[in-house]
């Protein structure tokens, strides 16, 4: 028995691979600059070459401002996820008064160009007298990643059902019991997820580092503009390709480790 | 003999400590050792000079050069307190320099006395135009392919030829001193002189369809590719490719080339102002000027530079070639930029 075509699927599913083509064409555009020998965007390639991946892995100024960013990366996830964590336990949890302000007000650095935050975090540094030290960095990134958890903490919040929190706690578990074993598995994928954006937001932060760098010691992005103002060629494909590695191995470990499937809908 | 036990704080603040110290790493303090401050491009030039130049005045005059390469310089030193400026030495092109002096930022003269190799100078790299030391410059006219048949151009007006139409290129005036220079010497082309904005802006009208990039790394990759044919570019732009086999070349108009200055500059509430001197004196020393200018493909300010054969033919180090350089007021522009802006916004968006 022959299926009958149906009109409407079929646009459903072109529209779909117009969706993900429209999403996936910049990283094929990344892909063949990266690999391509022309110290420029040429198309069709001229050929194959891995002299900008080499170019980008021995070049000190990359690789240390790699290091930097991967590290402020880390330390931003951790104090992030926390943060936003408890800040959106406290949120839905804590009958606070004004609980829509203060939402409002934790998620205000998003609502702000970034480049505005980084301006005036440095104007505060400086006239703290604390100077452009590593810590500054990191704040400054924490301040913008922050929302990001708090958000998807909160998503999680919402569906939340409080009875299996006062089950464990009618059964004898004290509080903090309760939190470790029952409250932070269920929150978890929402914190997880939060700290992926944190890592991302953290990693690609550009406006706020322009700022807040420090002497001797720019993050990738920053190294990035730079070489490209000067010296555009493929060594920033290669690095952009280093990137989006990056980030997929991130969400693919976290697949493998924790299962993300089980939480969130890939 | 007492047990130590593991509680969950304290694992908790042990391991957070150690993945602090793990991630940032402890810095280093030399707290004996005087700390420069200053400013740095990237690409070639910051490989140069953060690789070889700096390390070297560090040995020499046993100090630490921390060297900031994430641009903008300028609001990051208007946001510090005069007193205690968050550069004691300024390095940024021509424009840039002018907004600071403006506010006091940085010293509007730099003394001999005080950096002896002022005294070797081209008249150009101190002139009225310049607030502090240009150190090197490079020259701008135009880069344009060789493999299209085009001859070579001979005039700032040729750019203007109907058969370039949509295969020119120049820079997004606001926001790059290439384009506000083109700008100006539309002016002076076409009008009474580099102020003349009224003939430079008609000029630019005339010059539709043209495609404008906002670095000059974009116009050299857009010859590179014949994205364009003819572009507005300095000619270090175009030798950097030198020995590539690449179909690109630089014309130098005939009436003259632009001025694109690499200005040191020092702020007058720095506390280094002795390691500040003799930094910029290192600058302008001839084995320091012949480095960077062999690397970077800029033309040297100190006379007394003896160049390589090929840079020597190519690069503004005669007091005849330097006299084809062309400054333009700055300090008269930035008053005016946002006019400026405003008013070549509507032209090229028109």
């Amino acid at each position: 028995m022959s299926r009958r075509f149906d009109a409407g699927h079929a646009a459903y599913l072109t529209l779909n691979g117009a969706i993900v083509a429209f999403l996936l064409l910049p990283i094929a555009v990344v892909i063949i600059f990266a690999l391509n020998p022309t110290p420029y965007i040429a198309f069709p390639p001229v050929g194959v070459t891995l002299r900008w991946f080499v170019k980008f892995f021995t070049s000190a100024e990359f690789m240390n401002a790699l290091w930097l960013s991967l590290r402020v990366a880390m330390i931003v996830v951790a104090l992030s996820t926390v943060i936003g964590a408890l800040c959106a336990l406290g949120i839905a949890r804590g009958n606070l008064p004004g609980t829509r302000l203060l939402t409002t007000l934790f998620l205000s650095p998003l609502m702000l160009p970034a480049i505005l935050t980084g301006l005036a975090l440095f104007q505060v540094f400086m006239l703290a007298g604390i100077g452009r030290p590593v810590w500054g960095l990191v704040v400054g990134h924490t301040l913008v990643a922050v929302p990001y958890v708090l958000r998807t903490t909160l998503a999680v919040l919402q569906n939340f059902d409080r009875r299996v929190e006062e089950a464990a706690a009618m059964l004898g578990a004290p509080p903090a019991r309760v939190f470790f074993e029952v409250t932070l598995p269920l929150i978890r994928p929402g914190v997880i997820a939060g700290g992926i954006f944190a890592f991302i937001v953290s990693f690609d932060q550009l406006p706020i580092s322009l700022f807040l760098v420090i002497p001797n010691g720019e993050t990738l992005p920053v190294v990035l503009l730079n070489y490209i103002r000067y010296d555009l060629d493929g060594a920033i494909a290669a690095a952009s390709m280093v990137s989006i590695v990056l980030a997929l191995t991130a969400v693919l470990l976290l697949e493998r480790i924790i299962g993300l499937r089980a939480y969130v809908r890939l | 003999m007492a047990r130590w036990k593991l509680s969950r704080r304290t694992f908790l603040q042990t391991s957070s400590g150690a993945a602090a110290a793990f991630a940032i790493g402890a810095p280093a303090v030399h707290a004996q050792t005087p700390v420069l401050k200053t400013t740095a491009w990237g690409g070639k030039w910051g490989e140069v000079l953060k690789g070889q130049v700096i390390p070297a005045f560090e040995k020499e005059f046993k100090c630490k050069v921390e060297t900031d390469s994430a641009f903008p310089y300028y609001p990051k030193l208007q946001a510090t307190p005069k007193n205690a400026p968050l550069y004691d030495v300024l390095h940024t092109n021509t424009s840039e320099q002018w907004q600071a002096v403006v506010e006091g930022l940085v010293e509007p003269k730099l003394s001999a006395k005080d950096i002896p190799n002022l005294n070797d100078v081209y008249a150009y790299a101190v002139s009225d135009k310049i607030c502090g030391v240009s150190a090197f410059t490079s020259a701008i006219g135009f880069g344009y392919r060789t493999d299209k048949g085009l001859a070579e151009p001979k005039s700032w007006k040729d750019l203007a030829d109907p058969k370039h139409a949509g295969a020119r290129g120049s820079y997004i005036i606001p926001v790059n001193s290439l384009g506000q220079m083109h700008l100006m010497m539309l002016g002076k082309i076409y009008g009474k002189g580099l102020t003349d904005l009224d003939a430079a802006y008609k000029a630019l009208e005339q010059l539709k369809p043209i495609k404008m990039y906002d670095f000059t790394g974009g116009m050299e990759k857009a010859l590179l590719s014949a994205e364009v044919n003819i572009g507005v570019l300095h000619d270090s732009g175009i030798y950097r490719y030198d020995g590539q086999n690449q179909p690109i070349a630089f014309a130098a108009p005939s009436e003259g080339v632009l001025s694109l200055e690499q200005v040191w500059n020092i702020t007058p509430g720095t506390k280094m102002r002795e390691l500040a001197n003799q930094y910029i004196n290192y600058i302008l020393s001839p084995d320091v000027q012949k480095t960077l200018c062999e690397a970077v493909w800029y033309s040297p300010s100190n006379k007394k530079v003896k160049l390589g054969a090929n840079y020597d033919a190519k690069l503004y180090n005669t007091e005849a070639k330097v006299a084809q350089l062309i400054q333009v007021d700055w300090k008269w522009y930035n008053e005016r930029k946002d006019d400026i802006d405003a008013r070549v916004t509507r032209i090229l968006r028109g």
